[in-house]
C-alpha cells in the first residue's frame, strides 16, 4: 500500500497535476456550493416544497455536475497531456511509451477527473443532507433550510481558509471573503423568488 | 583463480525532460542493480529537456540495467563517455 502511495505521488509530482486539481477542487467545491444554494432557496421561496424534492433536485444536480465534472475535465486534461507528450517525445528524439511518463499522465488525468468531479457533488450532498432529516421528520422543512444555509457558508469559509493558506494570507478574513460571495446569492436568489 | 573484469564506474550523456528533477532522478538511478553511488551534473537546460552528465559508480555495473533504469524515466543516453573497468587479479 505504501509502495502505491508512493508511486501515485511521484506521478502527481511528475505531471504537475497538484496545483491544477488544487483550483478545480476550489472552483468546483464553490460550484457545487453556490448550485445547491440556488437549488435551495429558489425552491424555498417558490412556495410550500416538499423536502423529497429538495433531496430529488439536489441529488440530480449532484449526479450531472459529478459526471460532466469527471467527463469534461477527463477529456480536455488528455487532449492537453497528449499534446505535451508529443512535444516531449518531439524535443528527447524517443518513444516514452514504455517510461513512467506515460503511466503518469494517465494517472493525473484521472486524478483531475476524479477531483472535479467529486468536489461539486460532495458540496451538493452536504447542502441537502438536513433534508433527509427533515424527511424522516425530525426537524421541520425551516429548519432543514437554514441548517442548510449555514453548511454551505460553512463549505464556503473553508474554501475561503484553504485559499487563504495557499495565498498565505489571513486565513479568517478570506474564509470570510468567500462567505459574502455566498449570502450575496442567497440575497440576489431570495430577492427575485419574492418578486 | 582470474575473475572476468567489472564496470566501476561509467559517466554518461543523457537528455532528460525536466521532470523527474534532477535529485529524484539520481535516487532513481541508485535504486538500480550495481549502482552504488551516482553523481549528476547539469550540463545545458532547453525549454523541454536537459542534458545531464551522469556519473555512476559501483561493484559491477550493468549498463543495461542502468540504460533502462534511465529510459523509464523518459530520459535517452546520448553516449557513453567514460568507463572504468577493474578485475581482481
Amino acid at each position: 500500500m505504501e509502495k502505491y502511495l508512493e508511486k501515485f505521488r511521484f506521478y502527481l509530482r511528475l505531471t504537475g497535476v497538484s496545483a491544477i486539481s488544487r483550483r478545480y477542487f476550489v472552483m468546483n467545491t464553490f460550484d457545487g456550493a453556490l448550485i445547491a444554494l440556488g437549488v435551495i432557496i429558489g425552491a424555498w421561496t417558490s412556495g410550500p416544497v416538499q423536502p423529497r424534492t429538495i433531496i430529488g433536485a439536489g441529488l440530480g444536480v449532484s449526479l450531472a455536475m459529478g459526471i460532466s465534472g469527471f467527463s469534461g475535465t477527463y477529456f480536455v486534461e488528455r487532449a492537453e497531456r497528449l499534446r505535451k507528450l508529443e512535444e516531449l517525445e518531439h524535443s528527447l528524439l524517443m518513444d516514452l511509451h514504455h517510461s513512467v511518463h506515460v503511466k503518469a499522465q494517465r494517472t493525473a488525468m484521472i486524478w483531475a477527473a476524479l477531483v472535479n468531479a467529486l468536489s461539486p457533488s460532495l458540496a451538493a450532498v452536504i447542502a441537502i443532507m438536513p433534508f433527509v432529516f427533515a424527511h424522516y421528520g425530525l426537524i421541520s422543512i425551516n429548519e432543514a433550510v437554514i441548517i442548510s444555509l449555514m453548511l454551505i457558508f460553512s463549505v464556503l469559509f473553508m474554501i475561503g481558509v484553504y485559499l487563504g493558506k495557499i495565498s498565505r494570507e489571513r486565513v479568517i478574513i478570506s474564509g470570510i471573503r468567500i462567505m459574502i460571495v455566498g449570502i450575496i446569492t442567497a440575497a440576489i436568489i431570495m430577492l427575485l423568488g419574492n418578486i | 583463480m582470474v575473475e572476468q573484469p567489472t564496470i566501476k564506474r561509467v559517466v554518461l550523456d543523457v537528455l532528460k525532460p525536466h521532470q523527474p528533477a534532477i535529485p529524484e532522478f539520481a535516487s532513481r538511478i541508485v535504486s538500480c542493480n550495481g549502482a552504488h553511488r551516482v553523481n549528476v551534473s547539469l550540463a545545458e537546460i532547453d525549454q523541454n529537456t536537459e542534458s545531464i552528465k551522469v556519473l555512476v559508480e559501483g561493484n559491477d555495473i550493468d549498463l543495461e540495467t542502468i540504460r533502462a533504469c534511465i529510459e523509464e524515466m523518459g530520459a535517452t543516453i546520448h553516449s557513453v563517455d567514460e568507463v572504468e573497468v577493474a578485475r581482481k587479479v
